[in-house]
């Protein structure tokens, strides 16, 4: 029998703000090899969890535990920082902050460098690595310069050329497009295969991982172990399909507008047409044009050609916070000055934000966010609303309350485009979709009749929806 | 030989620059930073492989400001008893105030040539680097400045979305170049907000990376070859014979 | 220096130290346009901002090191940016740095108060003075104006950096995003108190 890589027993962890613990009375042991999954509801401790596994807490953020956590046998506090991570491999969700130096040749040289390998050894298993994770051509590429699937895989290398014994993640796919997640994911299976190192992974998406888990341990809203079982394959969460509100009203029209930047054509000869009460999705490969069409309807970019007519357009960014001027959600929504008292008193009510009036729009919560930002351009009178990215890293809670937002925003007579990756959201949200490629809109499509067609989803690297019960547990 | 500049060890080459300075500021007469910038612009000329067009632009709002203590220092500068040269309106502009006027503009000059040569010539990994190396800088420090400096880009990205996400809400409107600057305080504060969190991120990567900021060993040694010594020596050479002015003026 | 620094206050420190380098170095091009038209008595008034980033990371982290060190960083990014006056300006900012740390040496790293960020500012602007003196050779200038000068940047040094930076730090203290950090903690404890 081989040594448990980790043994948690009766572990409890308080953050120093927090009245109440994150964990509590976590007993778990994991053994070598083994593909495990850590799932809960946001802000469950999962990701803490995780943190505490790779002794990054407490000591960074003066947590306060009782219990024990023993790693390859030695108690966590008897480790030096920095010490058990040679074993104890990590990627991280965010592919812009886990690098620091220019080029991936380098970048594996630092990791070398702190395990202080001699220098001679280095080439030959830089070699090998890039060799493993197949990233051969990438050697002298600078990282910041690659797309966020590639630097997931780069941040990947750099963890398994120290040779760990256990490999974590952090939502290594909260900011991939599905298709871009399914290929990391079987890159990664062929390579837990090769190097038969043990995967514990901290994910919510669970449908993308297909049978890759052999083990889930599931968390409760309170912190303590819900279940400990063999991992079951998952099926994309299921939203209802809605009632559409369209109305006869046209509040927008685009036609033939074209956009370049540098000499460079981006958006060429695009066509758009929203109605009130109509939710519009856009879909696309990344760098298709997407943003910049968002950003080009809404006024931001300025066009080249064609023309833009109807309703104020509204733009809520994948992160809401970048529209934040104000330091109250209140006064937020007041900035504009365009809405009277009663109407903002309106807004605040329907938005659910009375009750964080007076936060700061930027310590609330993403949800919570991304409705001050749609509130922010309701009070402004824009009545078209573009939502770049929303469903990017959403859980399925938060996919609820996404959708529920849109659903009321169409019933009050809103036009709204949304783009995104998720098909599975598309296909239930959607009146209409058009799909983006090269700086080209093409469609209205009818969602059944796209959702049809695989060789057109193929085309614009998007994925089949699964359709299954209507009801899923979430709705009931 | 068009190398040699950009192959020397930088902690050398940063010794060389800084000596140069330091020394050149005791120096008040218009010959010395005249000569050093003529001698500086000459190895750069020979040793090094520079863009000029991107130096010369780099170098203008030095001569801008070059020009601006040139006549400041004409008119503010102490007048002594020297004999005026000229007058102009109600102005005495004295021989001693003349001569300080260009001393202390060509030194501008002088400065910004050598500090264009390092910036030039060196790669700012590669000098972090010879710190750790050569002056036993610490890895802690060291790979934290190296982590910012490739956050640059990232930061750039977001500065531009936040740019356009505030021309929604009316603000950061294109009118004036002045109101841009006063609007641009606003984006500050997210920036910095995003940068914070960044920062911990990575610091948390470093560590999972078994980054202790102890001993280490380099892929890239940064050596201290002869050749440095000789270059070394190149610069003091111009330094001696531009402060050497002093001697024959 | 660094001894008992948590790696991500590191981290953070440097990253302001290229946040700021790369403001600073915007407003050296703005300064020295305007000094172009006006002298270098331009550049007095708006000195204070070069001193900024060492109030608020020492504000922020709380730490002995945490204004000299950000503010040579900032000053060494500039440097690396590959367009500003160049290693020399790495001594500017060592020696504005060690002015502002200085005052916070003076209160043994205890006090925080806006008096104290003020005072770092003006020690700032009185350091980097005495070395302006000698490197610039304001000695050759009128001692009147050499005076004006002298007042006006100890002023804008208190104002721009005491007052600014503690107006920074506090935004972004609100936004909370400075969680796990020495003010949120002394925040937390003013408020208990």
């Amino acid at each position: 029998m081989l040594e448990p890589i980790f043994q948690v027993d009766d572990f409890s962890f308080r953050f120093p703000d927090l009245l109440e613990p994150t964990l509590r009375h976590i007993t778990l042991t994991i053994n070598p090899t083994e593909r495990l999954v850590i799932t809960g509801p946001s802000g469950c401790g999962k990701s803490t969890l995780l943190y505490v596994l790779n002794r990054l807490y407490p000591h960074n953020c003066d947590g306060e535990v009782s219990g024990a956590v023993r790693i390859f046998g030695r108690l966590a506090q008897d480790y030096d920082s920095g010490e058990v991570n040679r074993k104890i491999a990590t990627v991280f969700q965010d592919p812009d902050s886990q690098f620091c130096m220019p080029t991936v040749e380098e970048e594996l040289a630092f990791t070398l460098e702190n395990l202080q390998v001699p220098r001679q050894e280095m080439p030959q298993r830089i070699d090998r690595i890039l060799h493993l994770t197949g990233l051969e051509d990438l050697r002298h590429g600078v990282i910041q310069s690659f797309s966020g699937g590639m630097k997931q895989r780069i941040a990947t290398a750099c963890a398994l050329i120290m040779e760990p014994e256990c490999l974590l993640l952090d939502e290594p796919l909260a900011h991939l497009d599905p298709l871009t997640a399914k290929e990391f994911i079987s890159w990664l299976n062929h390579l837990q295969q090769k190097s038969g190192i043990a995967v514990v992974a901290v994910e919510h998406k669970l449908e993308l991982w297909g049978s890759f888990f052999e083990r889930e341990i599931a968390l409760s809203e309170n912190g303590t172990i819900r279940k400990d079982q063999l991992f079951t394959e998952r099926d994309a969460p299921i939203l209802p399909d809605r009632t559409s509100a369209i109305r006869e009203k046209v509040l927008f029209e685009a036609s033939g507008v074209c956009v370049s930047y540098a000499s460079k054509s981006i958006l060429r000869n695009i066509d758009l047409q929203l109605q009130s009460g109509e939710v519009t999705v856009i879909a696309g490969p990344n760098g298709s044009g997407k943003s910049t069409l968002l950003k080009a309807l809404c006024g931001i970019l300025k066009i080249d050609a064609g023309t833009i007519t109807g309703m104020r357009v509204g733009f809520v960014p994948q992160s809401p916070e970048q529209l934040f001027l104000s330091k109250s959600v209140e006064g937020e929504l007041a900035f504009s000055g365009n809405s009277s008292a009663e109407k903002l008193r309106h807004l605040m009510t329907a938005l659910d934000l009375r009750t964080i009036a007076q936060a700061h729009p930027f310590s609330v919560s993403h949800g919570q966010k991304r409705r001050v930002a749609i509130g922010a351009m309701l009070a402004d009178e824009r009545q078209v609303l573009l939502l770049d990215e929303p469903t990017a890293g959403q859980d399925l809670k938060a996919l609820t309350e996404l959708y529920r937002q849109i659903e009321s925003r169409a019933q009050d007579g809103c036009a709204l485009v949304v783009v995104t990756h998720d098909m599975n959201f598309a296909s239930s949200i959607a009146d209409k979709v058009h799909l983006m490629k090269d700086g080209i809109l093409s469609g209205p499509y009818q969602p059944e009749e796209l959702f049809s067609n695989s060789a057109l989803l193929a085309e614009y690297r998007l994925h089949m929806p699964k359709k299954g019960d209507l009801y899923a547990p979430a709705f009931a | 030989m068009r190398r040699l500049l950009h192959e020397m060890n930088p902690s050398m080459k940063f010794l060389a620059v800084t000596a140069c300075i330091l020394i050149l500021a005791f120096f008040f007469n218009p010959w010395t930073p005249l000569l050093f910038f003529t001698g500086v612009v000459l190895l750069q000329l020979l040793l090094s492989q520079t863009n000029w067009k991107l130096w010369s632009l780099a170098m203008l709002p030095f001569l801008i400001g070059a020009f601006g203590y040139f006549w400041t220092t004409l008119v503010f500068g102490q007048s002594g008893d020297s004999p005026v040269l000229w007058t102009i309106g109600t102005i005495d502009i004295t021989v001693q105030q003349w001569e300080l006027a260009w001393s202390l503009s060509l030194r501008v000059l002088a400065f910004s040539s050598i500090s264009l040569l390092f910036a030039f010539t060196t790669d700012p990994v590669h000098f972090i680097q010879s710190l750790m190396q050569q002056w036993k800088l610490s890895p802690k420090l060291a790979f934290s400045v190296l982590i910012s400096y490739q956050f640059l880009p990232v930061l750039q990205k977001e500065f531009v979305q936040l740019q356009q996400a505030h021309r929604i809400r009316g603000t950061g409107s294109r009118s004036s170049t002045f109101k841009r600057l006063t609007e641009s305080r606003r984006l500050l504060i997210p920036l910095l907000a995003g940068a914070v969190r960044k920062a911990e991120r990575a610091a948390f990567a470093m560590e999972a990376r078994a980054f202790t900021g102890e001993a280490r060993t380099h892929y890239r040694e940064i050596t201290l070859a002869p050749k440095d010594f000789v270059l070394f020596a190149l610069f003091s050479l111009v330094l001696t014979i531009s402060c050497s002015a002093i001697f024959w003026t | 220096m660094l001894k008992g620094w948590k790696l991500k206050e590191i981290v953070l420190m440097s990253l302001f130290g290229v946040v700021f380098g790369i403001v600073y170095l915007l407003f050296l091009h703005i300064g020295n346009l305007w000094a172009g038209v006006i002298g270098p008595l331009a550049y007095e008034w708006m000195f204070g901002i070069w001193f900024i980033v060492s109030i608020i990371s020492m504000y922020i982290i709380r730490k002995p090191g945490a204004a000299l060190l950000p503010e040579t960083l900032a000053a060494a990014i500039e440097v690396m940016l590959g367009n500003a006056i160049g290693p020399r300006l790495i001594l500017s900012g060592i020696i504005q740095g060690l002015g502002a740390e200085a005052a916070f040496a003076l209160t043994r790293y205890r006090h925080f108060q806006l008096a104290i960020l003020m005072l770092a500012g003006a020690g700032a602007g009185i350091f980097s003075f005495i070395y302006g003196y000698f490197l610039s050779g304001y000695a050759a200038l009128e001692p009147s104006f050499v005076a004006l000068m002298f007042t006006l940047r100890v002023l804008s040094g208190a104002i721009i950096a005491g007052i600014g930076g503690k107006y920074i730090a506090d935004s972004l203290l609100a936004t909370g995003s400075l969680r796990g950090y020495a003010i949120a903690k002394a925040e937390k404890s003013d408020a208990r108190a």
